[in-house]
């Protein structure tokens, strides 16, 4: 497999010099691009909020490209499966990757060994949406906001649990730097996944639960479960009235999940730059719009930079929350 | 009356000609798919997803649920002629109905599965409809607790499942736990038993050792000699079920219906429990036990009924709380958001016509399949008269592509070559494959909830029997351990063990 692997990387790098001199020699490379379909990896399992997004920008990314972009779930190892396959992939632009918080900060930080360099192996595209993250209790709890939340805990510690959709993902995540900026303690109860995880949210097995907004959104309407604040800096457009854990007395805090477009290291600057373009437009149809507020994704788009240095950021900030919350695995 | 004008409602909405027109094509896609081992309903609607984008959300999730349980029907063919579950749900369906192949009655086997199938789909799509709400709120009574004696009381009875040596039937279903554990822990994130394979990290999946245990081993024994081959279309006696063996199948039907019905309520288990529920249950109550695994009719109608009642009340999560209760639920739900719904409790109330539209379409869908299917089925037993060279090649293809489609990982197919050959090897030892496939589905769950609960309750075992569900599944446990092992049902099996060999 090593053998493999090694002169893989060498015929991608002999491979990427030709391509490179090609492009110096030939601009209108990208003009060609894409003159068959292009294949968008999603790394988690269809239906989740990561392959919603994925589906809705790839529509219209078709309109604008002129061929299919083709959506493949490539699901497993919390998204380093399908992160691995696109790093490894042929730098053409025809198979890239729809990257989030989890493949490109958190699984490199968490895991003692990653296939794929989350900077080195990429190439950015352009970042998509922000999604904010909610911290949901049932209903039965008598915490009506974050400082009450708070006070229960100090007052009864080891006694509350928090449930997540599974170790190491963003959510567990954003429970752990609450715990550690809060002061307070909870014990994690993982889950395969956030719906079994919100399924006993609301039948209180267990009280408490960071999730998606997206997918709390119809119980935090309904009633079955109460939001306390939101995870970012600001309030949720599609939740004005919930404020968010920075003003509830833990200021600072702040997590969502993102979404951005990665290519393969290497990828023709030209072909990147027709991916951003593609990418942005979509972003600014009123009819993807629409759809982004309905699933509470904040749209943001950038510049293929401005992404490289959102990952930066991003991996920068997770450090110390990985690190003190002891979450390492194999 | 709200259930009658809701009902009407709902009817208005599924009969109208383009959502017919709609619930026809999923079915006809649904029973396709699970004719063809391994091609699943969730890479299906995976791979439609992206064209409802164009539909009206009601005519869309009318499709995609028509697909969900035309597979159900569908996948017991090609369990039931060639021993290979198209669909996970129908390997249970696989152990009694090829064995009524063999013996020349395809076509009563097929028969029996349809119409039962149609009973079960009929009974719990009005127990959908009227008792929705209220069985949600009993499915949020089950925590981890719950949920592992509930798996404790599976895996008691899974001793009857075998029907050879109990300490055979013990190492599979241990064998089958252990096979489970492959994967991620979900408490530590601790690769287990992945042999470095990242591949492997979400664990095997099931389809490819479903697909391996039972239908590359049966190729592999089928070419072993002329003899064997010939078996499968030497004779074909009577296309329909005998009066004798309808008065058979009724109350298989009825106990399969009622098992699945509650057991697809439960998020996580569904169909696939329930038909190794229902096999287990007929097999304890029937007075000719000797007969399962040999072509009993109540091992194919019981089951068969319980796995589709199971797929129809597995909408009822995802119905009234938007929690999907299996990965096809969770494209649905996925379905939905990008239509603008958002799900959750109050679909029902926003949108009446699609909750009802749906749910009235699943009794027109499952009218569909049944008109469709009857006719097939001589052209279905037909396909036994091809000559094996030609059919079993053309078998192992649809199955690598079937189970490459679930994931696109190809570290699945090594598993379907491994687990054939595990298979085979399995029966010439006179092992059965069913107990393996149940401990195999049980070991994560049992895992999970024991661990689970251990931690709500701080590590406090007695959580198991102070939480009143759980403490009553134990019971029912323990009443199995005492029947299988009492001395004179004790003999009795041993005097079945002796006769077969």
């Amino acid at each position: 497999m090593k053998m493999s692997k090694l002169t893989r990387r060498m015929a991608l790098s002999a491979g990427l010099s030709l391509l490179s001199l090609l492009a110096v020699n030939a601009p209108a490379l990208a003009d060609g691009f894409p003159e068959r379909q292009v294949t968008l990896v999603v790394p988690f399992a269809a239906g989740g909020s990561t392959d919603v997004v994925a589906r809705i920008i790839a529509q219209k990314m078709s309109e604008d490209l002129g061929q299919q972009v083709i959506v493949q779930n490539v699901a497993g190892a919390g998204g380093n499966l399908g992160a691995d396959n696109v790093a490894r992939a042929d730098a053409d632009g025809y198979t890239i990757l729809m990257g989030t918080v989890a493949t490109h900060a958190l699984n490199p930080l968490i895991l003692k060994s990653t296939p794929y360099d989350a900077e080195k192996d990429f190439a950015p595209i352009s970042l998509l949406v922000v999604v904010p993250n909610v911290l949901v209790v049932n209903p039965a709890l008598p915490a009506k906001n974050v400082e009450e939340l708070l006070a229960l805990l100090k007052g009864a510690p080891d006694q509350y649990s928090y449930a997540s959709s599974g170790n190491g993902t963003p959510l567990h995540l954003s429970g752990e730097l609450f715990k550690s900026m809060a002061g307070v303690e909870m014990v994690h109860i993982p889950y395969k996944g956030a719906g079994p995880a919100l399924n006993d949210v609301i039948a209180n097995q267990v009280p408490i639960m960071f999730d998606n907004l997206p997918s709390s959104s119809g119980h935090i309407k309904a009633g079955t479960l109460r939001a306390l604040a939101v995870t970012t800096k600001e309030r949720a457009a599609s939740f004005p009235d919930v404020p968010t854990v920075a003003e509830s007395g833990i200021p600072g805090y702040e997590t969502y999940t993102w979404n951005a477009l990665f290519a393969p290291a290497g990828t023709p600057p030209e072909v990147i730059a027709r991916l951003n373009q593609s990418a942005n437009t979509a972003l600014k149809d009123p009819a993807v719009a629409e759809r982004m507020k309905e699933f509470s994704a904040t749209i943001v788009g950038s510049t293929p930079e401005e992404l490289g240095a959102h990952v930066k950021a991003e991996i920068a900030k997770w450090t110390p929350v990985v690190r003190d919350a002891k979450v390492q695995m194999d | 009356m709200d259930l009658v004008s809701n009902l009407a409602l709902g009817f208005a909405t599924a009969a109208s000609p383009a959502n017919l027109l709609f619930c026809l094509i999923g079915v006809l896609l649904g029973t396709l798919i699970g004719v063809l081992p391994g091609i699943g309903a969730t890479a299906t609607i995976a791979m439609l997803l992206p064209i409802t984008f164009q539909l009206e959300p009601v005519s869309s999730l009318i499709m995609l649920a028509g697909i969900y349980y035309g597979a159900q029907y569908g996948g017991s063919t090609t369990a039931i002629l060639i021993n290979m579950p198209g669909e996970s749900s129908s390997a249970v369906t696989a152990i009694d109905g090829y064995q009524m192949a063999r013996k020349g009655r395809a076509g009563a086997a097929l028969s029996i599965a349809a119409l039962g199938s149609f009973f079960a789909g009929t009974v719990s799509t009005f127990l959908v409809a009227i008792f929705a709400i209220p069985l949600t709120a009993l499915a949020l009574q089950f925590g981890a607790a719950e949920y592992f004696s509930l798996m404790i009381v599976g895996l008691v009875s899974s001793i009857a499942l075998a029907h050879g040596s109990i300490v055979k039937a013990l190492a599979m279903v241990s064998l089958g736990l252990l096979l489970g554990l492959v994967g991620t822990d979900i408490y530590t994130g601790t690769p287990r038993f992945t042999l470095g394979i990242r591949e492997y990290a979400d664990g095997l999946n099931f389809v490819a050792v479903a697909v391996g245990v039972f239908g590359v081993a049966e190729i592999l024994r089928n070419l072993e000699g002329e003899k064997t081959r010939s078996v499968l279309m030497a004779k074909v006696s009577g296309l329909w079920p005998t009066r004798d063996d309808f008065r058979r199948m009724v109350a298989p039907v009825l106990r399969g219906t009622a098992i699945g019905s509650a057991l697809g309520i439960l998020p996580g288990g569904g169909a696939i429990l329930a038909a190794f529920a229902s096999y287990t249950v007929e097999k304890r109550m029937s007075a000719t036990p000797q007969e399962f695994g040999k072509g009993a009719i109540a091992g194919v109608a019981g089951p068969e009924s319980a796995n589709n009642a199971g797929a129809q009340t597995s909408f009822i999560p995802l119905l009234t709380l938007g929690i999907p209760a299996n990965p096809v639920m969770a494209l649905m739900v996925g379905a939905m958001i990008i239509q603008g719904i958002v799900p959750g409790p109050n679909v029902a109330v926003e949108q009446p016509a699609l909750f009802w539209g749906i749910i009235a379409s699943m009794w027109i869908g499952n009218l569909m399949l049944v008109v469709l299917n009857l006719p097939l089925i001589g052209l279905w037993v037909k396909l036994l008269t091809i000559p094996y060279y030609v059919l079993f090649p053309i078998i192992m293809a649809f199955c690598s592509i079937g189970v490459y489609s679930v994931n696109s990982n190809v570290y699945d197919l090594y598993a379907v070559a491994f687990f054939g050959l595990a298979g085979y090897l399995l029966v010439k030892l006179r092992c059965e494959p069913a107990p393996l496939l149940l401990g195999f589905v049980l070991g994560p769950l049992l895992e999970e909830n024991l661990r689970r609960a251990m931690i709500l309750s701080r590590g406090d075992p007695t959580t198991f029997v102070t939480r009143p569900i759980s403490a009553i599944l134990l019971l029912i446990a323990l009443a199995v351990l005492v029947v299988v092992f009492l001395p004179s049902v004790k003999a009795k099996r041993e005097e079945v063990f002796q006769e077969e060999d």
